[in-house]
């Protein structure tokens, strides 16, 4: 035990070099997929809130066919599958489309929960006194949808930050892959993937930690008026 | 052996025998995560200790936040560095089971909550024990209030599988990946194993979504 962390420790500031950047590269990767997951799940819910018949059937099967498919599935298929059609990606570009398309079906329910959560006479209401529609937004929907979908959106956060180490598998040099490198070169696996996961921990258990703090004190007041509801 | 087959067949045939091998890894790790969960979850509900309590708090904290593949990696090239020498399919029906135990010991910790405390107390109240309250009263209402999350888990766990391939476990993924370096059909594998987690995940979840409307609890 104490053999294995002074081997470690005296690895640490080899391989930090090459750490450092590989964290950043998981980061980037993290950010830029959730972004493009974020936009196309609005796109998804803007199409669905149109309420027409054939776009929420091509929705549905959409969202049924990318959640049953595993994202090593869908990765493949984008970076090493699409080059048969002509389309050919940088690894970071297929990996930020993979995991961004993937996650876009999850986005969209928590989107949709967080517009369900308001009730309908709030927006009538607000017209009524004379609110704009974007005073409306800003004061009556925004704070109320935040409330319901910020905690899941950290969830999902956390756990694409997770997947991204997937990537690995299609050569985007970020933590997971750099960690391969390095355990081929150094022959120690035990002591790589310990740094590695602790570097991972040290990432996500704040967020996770923080959703947890977090979601009490968002439904604070929404518990109270359910309580004084007859 | 496989080039000699005819065109199409050479691929279907090889991805359904690793189908195989998925099924297999996935109800593993399946049994595996709910049988450990279960046992997690409960002891934590009888025993306040935090000497019991912190441990599967770490337990359940680490295998949460740390991504499956370091998990895999660990357990596959980590324990044989330390003279621990697992098959890929072991490993990976292990490291699946522990990365889902985690996650369902805190699914059952919520449906035991779920139930109301109220119901405990009539249980002791009128001369059952603890043991019997759990049986009879507190484990049977927690199956419905947990049949959502752990119908999730099982088609997650499927997916999750593909994972093993980077322990050279002979599941779809890594199959595929085998015989596109073989014959660079690249599309048409990754296209044909997609088509079996869909074949194999689309029925299944919609079981079930059906098992769970058939077991809600009426409002």
């Amino acid at each position: 035990m104490i053999d294995f962390f002074r081997t470690l420790f005296e690895h640490v500031p080899l391989w930090a070099p090459r750490l450092i950047p590989a964290t950043g590269v998981t980061i980037l990767i993290t950010a830029s997929s959730f972004a493009l997951a974020l936009v196309l799940a609005l796109i998804l819910e803007l199409f669905r809130s149109l309420k027409i018949r054939v776009i929420d059937r091509l929705i549905g099967g959409y969202v049924e066919v990318i959640r049953a498919l595993p994202i090593l599935a869908v990765l493949y298929l984008i970076y090493f599958g699409l080059p048969g059609v002509g389309i050919l990606l940088s690894p970071f570009a297929a990996a930020t489309i993979g995991l961004g398309v993937v996650y876009s079906t999850y986005l969209a329910e928590v989107l949709r929960a967080g517009v369900d959560a308001l009730h309908r006479g709030q927006r009538e209401a607000a017209l009524a006194v004379g609110m704009t529609p974007m005073a409306l937004f800003r004061l009556i929907i925004l704070p109320q949808a935040v409330r319901v979908m910020l905690p899941p959106l950290l969830v999902s956060l956390v756990s694409l930050l997770k997947d991204s180490s997937i990537c690995a598998l299609i050569a985007v040099s970020e933590l997971t892959l750099i960690g391969r490198v390095m355990m081929s070169q150094y022959f120690l696996p035990l002591h790589v993937f310990v740094l590695i996961g602790a570097l991972y921990f040290s990432i996500a258990w704040p967020m996770s930690l923080f959703v947890r703090w977090l979601e009490p004190r968002l439904n604070r007041g929404r518990r109270m008026a359910a309580a004084g509801e007859p | 052996m496989i080039e000699s087959l005819s065109y199409p067949l050479g691929f279907v045939i090889p991805l359904l025998v690793a189908a195989g091998v998925t099924i297999k890894v996935s109800v593993g790790a399946f049994v595996l995560a709910i049988l450990l969960g279960l046992v997690l979850a409960s002891i934590r509900f009888f025993v306040p200790s935090p000497i019991v309590r912190i441990p599967i708090a770490i337990y359940v904290e680490i295998f949460r936040n740390v991504p499956s593949l370091t998990h895999l990696f660990i357990i596959f090239f980590g324990l044989a560095y330390m003279g621990v020498r697992l098959g890929s399919i072991s490993a990976a029906v292990i490291g699946l089971g522990l990365i889902g135990a985690a996650m369902l010991a805190d699914v059952f910790r919520a449906g035991f909550e779920a139930i109301h405390v109220g119901q405990r107390e009539a249980g002791l109240a009128v001369g059952m024990s603890p043991r019997m309250v759990f049986r009879h009263i507190i484990l049977p209402q927690t199956w419905r209030v947990t049949l959502p999350p752990i119908g999730n888990y099982a088609v997650q766990v499927i997916k999750d599988t593909s994972l093993v391939a980077a322990i050279a476990a002979p599941e779809i993924m890594f199959t595929a990946r085998n015989l596109v370096v073989n014959t660079f059909e690249t599309t048409l594998v990754y296209g044909i194993a997609a088509g079996l987690y869909l074949l194999i995940c689309i029925p299944l979840s919609r079981a079930i979504r059906r098992l769970e409307q058939h077991m809600a609890i009426p409002r």
